[in-house]
């Protein structure tokens, strides 16, 4: 930074015109958010008139959003779902990860291998099937029903199992020793080490599983049981003419996100880039 | 470590609370009924309201609870069906259209009309046709529809037209009402309307053998050798050839109410919502569809929603005789443009009046009314699928397909969804 | 007593990866295979095996223009998409490679995408790419009719991928970036490397394994995609942006038919696998 006083014509018109396509780019990129906000309080007529945004704000529509009968059920399976995802993934990953890392068993690579395989397998491929199984287990409409295919994850897996191996064996040695028990050692020594890696496993399940929208259509055909991302197509608004409603409940469905992602970025970097 | 297990005990409780709502509330006093249905924006909120008025009188009395719960469209509550069939999850009533039948013909789910010895004598006679198969009366006609032609009325009187009576009318109508920034007309047809555009040829066509699939399912496909899908290619080519034509399949609503077009062909079932979203920018028109040609003399097929039943309940027959009572029908009728499905509707005072301020909704019963009864919807496998094979085939035409070609091609995509269907389920 | 404590140490690793492996085989080792092999058989709409199909259900699927059409729009979608992606994001990730004062900002923005929802970034997309009379019309000053024709359909539904993948190869990518060694590239620009050449010979070398990652990632979506099309756009107008999956999910939820599905799947798993077998083998083969 200090040579800037250095820089030839060119070096500055190179600048500028980086600082152009950099904002350029910001713009396209927030563009639909922002339309997002100020939509939220359009009229039907702001809509025909292809506004950017209005003086005088329909409040009513975030009471329209709110007043519909299920919003707040929507919501909440929602964050029921992939708060309850988040935690039951982190713990059967890590308690498979230990076991792959620190313990010697029969069987170990043949059930480490028959695991990695399932990375070979779309979602996607197997959804007429996995519908079945959840259907005859009873699951559908129900909180099960809906994290019951995002509760595993070969991936988070292989990272956890990367960041354990990373921090060697001594530690699990002095606990055995210490006549630590293993759950002691991996919630006492084990997690607080690997923190990072172990939230990143958390916030992706949480946002997966919170922005699913095929699984959770499928299994669910009560709204009651519905989680936001369906529930936000099927309000009805758009088709009765009342975008601006439809705007506001989508404002209220991301907002939170966008905290959480505001918050969470540091600690995402700091899993991310290492040094 | 108490720590953990606690946590493990919070997140087992979590998982099986749901579980358990879902499994207990039902409560042994009221029968709960639920019915799915596809009636989206104010349609939803009239059908919501009669089932709040059931809830609030008949059903206190006898003890009965309808929970209506929108599925989506039409199509998606049949993909909600089919999904939770065999899965002890199937709603009481579904509200389904033509598209549902041939799968609901075959299903060991459904509970016919008949079964539920419910008395049909009051409904109108083409409706109770456009839903029996060789197993009987499938569904219970609830929202009778004709397709209409939508026209701007203050765009047409400023001109002097008036709507046309056939295609070779429209080309020469759309001459005069199209611009460079207004179309004169938008819309592809889909199976939908063609079954009104080929089945009117030459006093009555259908397009697949076995009445268009209802005595007994479809083997042949009749409107390829019939030639009757040619003629209307050929005729559709010339509305496209007006370079007036805008050729869209979602959204055409909007384009007509926002003045952007100057006719489309839709159902009844939109006249209130496309009276509501032009909001007095000018006057609605409709009329009857205009035929291919002169031949043409069948009329418009029924269609519209009919209710399905999946239990065989006191509670469910009750709910259903409540839907097609004159009342229901006159207040569902005025709310949306649907064609009273009773004919004892007709003769309430209410809805005299309301037919006598509101004209256009006339044109949809008189359409009904002076179409060959023996008019029936296609009932052919993989309907979602060939109802955009349709669209996507006159397109090609637009495009500058050989028709003929054309024709062959779509034939044998009918074929291949009825051989197909033949191999799996038979 | 001390035997009992033995059978427990020794079940005791079991015990930790059973729910891992109970997982794995109930919702995806257990589908996988039933639908591999049912895709030999003729099963009926509601489940049933009616009896041994042999390639019967392949030939099904492949006489069908649809599931034809619906390759060569995956295919599309994917010259498209990929190449989009990858530019977009990386150039976003290079602008902002280095901290400095106000780079917070459009980091913030770059990574927001991932709040976004996909309904909801579909739903927006809806309203914003509605037709002839739309809002980015209206800004860009064009006519195109956008969803309501095949082309606009096909570029708008690229363009909502590219904003669904945006935030999460970003912060892949700018990590990346950040990861690398400053002190090599210092050196290089010691030695009077700079500008251009300095990106193009040093920094994106380096980050070579992520931009593959993000690559393979944006491959994978494309050839999945199906949610957007569902809201958006149907698979319309006229099937022109109908994808294998998208093609998949009417055929097994909306017709039931089950010989397309199953034959399908078992496709698409096959592919997936080799898809995975090369990345694997070309991972490897790197140092």
């Amino acid at each position: 930074m200090r040579k800037r006083v250095q820089r030839r014509p060119f070096d500055t018109f190179k600048y500028i015109l980086r600082k152009v396509i950099l904002l350029l780019l910001a713009v396209i990129v927030a563009f639909p958010l922002l339309y997002m906000f100020s939509s939220s309080f359009f009229s039907p007529k702001d809509f025909n008139n292809l506004r950017l945004f209005t003086v005088t704000p329909r409040w009513s529509n975030y009471a329209k959003a709110l007043g519909h009968g299920y919003f707040g059920s929507f919501i909440f399976n929602s964050i029921g779902t992939s708060v309850l995802a988040a935690l039951i993934r982190t713990c059967v990953v890590v308690l498979a990860a230990f076991a792959f890392t620190h313990l010697r068993f029969k069987g170990k690579n043949l059930i480490l291998g028959a695991l990695v395989l399932t990375l070979f397998v779309p979602q996607e491929a197997i959804l007429y099937q996995n519908y079945k199984t959840v259907a005859t287990l009873g699951m559908l409409n129900t909180w099960a029903g809906i994290i019951a295919t995002s509760l595993f994850s070969a991936a988070q897996m292989l990272l956890l199992m990367g960041s354990f191996v990373s921090h060697g064996m001594q530690a699990y040695d002095a606990a055995r020793i210490d006549g630590a028990s293993d759950i002691r050692y991996i919630w006492d020594v084990l997690l607080p080490l690997s923190g990072p890696a172990v939230l990143t496993v958390m916030i992706q399940t949480l946002i997966t599983t919170f922005n699913n929208y095929l699984w959770p259509l499928l299994v669910t055909n009560r709204p009651r049981s519905r989680t936001i991302q369906v529930g936000i197509t099927m309000l009805g608004f758009s088709e009765s003419g009342e975008t601006g409603a439809q705007m506001a409940a989508l404002v209220m469905v991301t907002v939170p996100f966008l905290v959480i992602m505001a918050l969470a970025k540091k600690r995402i970097e700091t899993a991310l880039i290492s040094k | 470590m108490r720590k953990l297990t606690l946590i493990f005990i919070i997140i087992a409780m979590a998982i099986t609370a749901p579980l358990f709502a879902a499994g207990g509330k039902e409560k042994a006093e009221t029968a709960k009924v639920t019915i799915w249905h596809s009636a989206q924006g104010a349609n939803a909120t009239v059908f919501e309201e009669i089932a709040q008025t059931f809830n609030d009188t008949i059903g206190k009395d006898k003890g009965i609870e309808i929970e209506a719960i929108y599925q989506g469209k039409a199509n998606d509550v049949l993909t909600s069906v089919n999904a939770a069939s065999g899965t002890g999850n199937l709603p009481d009533i579904a509200m389904m259209d033509a598209t549902a039948a041939t799968d609901m013909n075959h299903s060991q789910y459904l509970v016919t009309v008949d079964k539920l010895g419910i008395d049909t004598s009051d409904i109108l006679a083409c409706g109770i046709s456009s839903y029996t198969s060789e197993n009987g009366l499938l569904a219970l006609p609830f929202n009778a529809s004709a397709l209409l032609y939508y026209y701007n009325k203050t765009l047409y009187d400023s001109l002097g037209v008036n709507p046309p009576k056939t295609l070779d009318d429209m080309v020469e109508v759309m001459k005069k009402t199209g611009t460079k920034d207004r179309a004169a007309f938008a819309g592809v047809p889909a199976t939908f309307e063609l079954t009104t555009l080929i089945g009117a040829q030459n006093g009555l066509s259908y397009m697949l053998n076995n009445r268009n699939g209802h005595d007994g399912a479809a083997t042949e496909v009749l409107f390829g050798k019939e030639g009757t899908y040619k003629t209307f290619l050929e005729k559709w080519k010339a509305v496209y050839d007006t370079g007036f034509y805008s050729p869209i399949t979602s959204g055409v609503t909007a384009e007509f109410t926002s003045g952007r077009c100057a006719a489309m062909l839709a159902s009844s079932s939109n006249l209130a919502s496309v009276i509501n979203s032009v909001s007095g920018e000018f006057e609605v028109g409709v009329a009857k569809v205009p035929m291919v040609n002169e031949k043409a003399t069948g009329g418009t097929v029924i269609s519209g929603g009919a209710l399905f039943s999946f239990t065989d309940s006191p509670a469910v027959k009750t709910v259903l005789e409540y839907m097609i009572s004159p009342d229901v029908q006159a207040k569902w009728s005025e709310a949306t443009g649907y064609v009273p499905v009773s004919t004892k509707a007709y003769e309430t005072e209410a809805y005299k009046a309301f037919l006598e301020k509101n004209p256009q909704y006339k044109v949809a019963i008189e359409s009904l009314l002076d179409s060959n009864p023996g008019l029936a919807n296609v009932w052919v496998p993989s309907a979602y699928s060939v109802y955009y094979s349709f669209q996507s085939n006159i397109a090609d035409v637009l495009n500058g397909k050989d028709i003929d070609a054309a024709v062959s091609d779509m034939v044998a995509i009918v074929e291949g969804a009825i051989a197909s269907y033949s191999a799996q389920n038979n | 007593m001390k035997n009992a404590s033995n059978l427990i140490h020794r079940t005791k690793p079991y015990l930790f990866v059973a729910p891992a492996v109970l997982l794995a085989a109930l919702f995806c080792w257990f589908p996988a295979l039933k639908g591999f092999l049912e895709s030999f058989l003729t099963v009926n709409q509601a489940g049933k095996v009616l009896g041994f199909a042999g390639l019967g259900n392949y030939r099904i699927l492949f006489s069908d223009k649809a599931f034809l059409s619906s390759l060569k729009i995956t295919g599309l979608f994917i010259v498209l998409f990929v190449p989009a992606n990858t530019f977009l994001t990386l150039l976003a990730a290079s602008l902002t490679r280095r901290k400095s004062r106000h780079s917070s900002v459009p980091e913030y923005i770059f990574f927001s995408p991932v709040a976004i929802s996909l309904s909801a970034y579909s739903l927006l997309f809806k309203e914003l790419f509605r037709g002839k009379s739309s809002v980015i019309n209206r800004i860009l000053g064009l006519n195109s009719g956008w969803i309501t024709e095949p082309a606009g359909a096909m570029v708008t539904v690229v363009i909502l991928g590219v904003f669904l993948d945006f935030g999460i190869d970003y912060i892949l990518l700018m990590c990346a970036f950040r990861s690398t060694d400053r002190n090599v590239i210092e050196a290089a620009r010691m030695d009077g490397a700079g500008g251009w050449r300095l990106f193009f010979d040093m920094e994106l070398p380096l980050i070579r394994e992520t931009v593959l990652v993000t690559v393979f990632l944006a491959l994978k979506d494309a050839i999945l995609i199906s949610a957007p099309i569902i809201i958006l756009t149907e698979g319309g107008p006229f099937r022109s942006t109908e994808t294998i999956m998208f093609y998949y999910y009417v055929e097994a939820f909306k017709s039931g038919n089950r010989a397309v599905q199953n034959s399908l799947a078992s496709l698409v798993l096959s592919l997936a696998a080799c898809a995975m077998a090369v990345y694997n083998i070309r991972r490897r083969r790197q140092p």
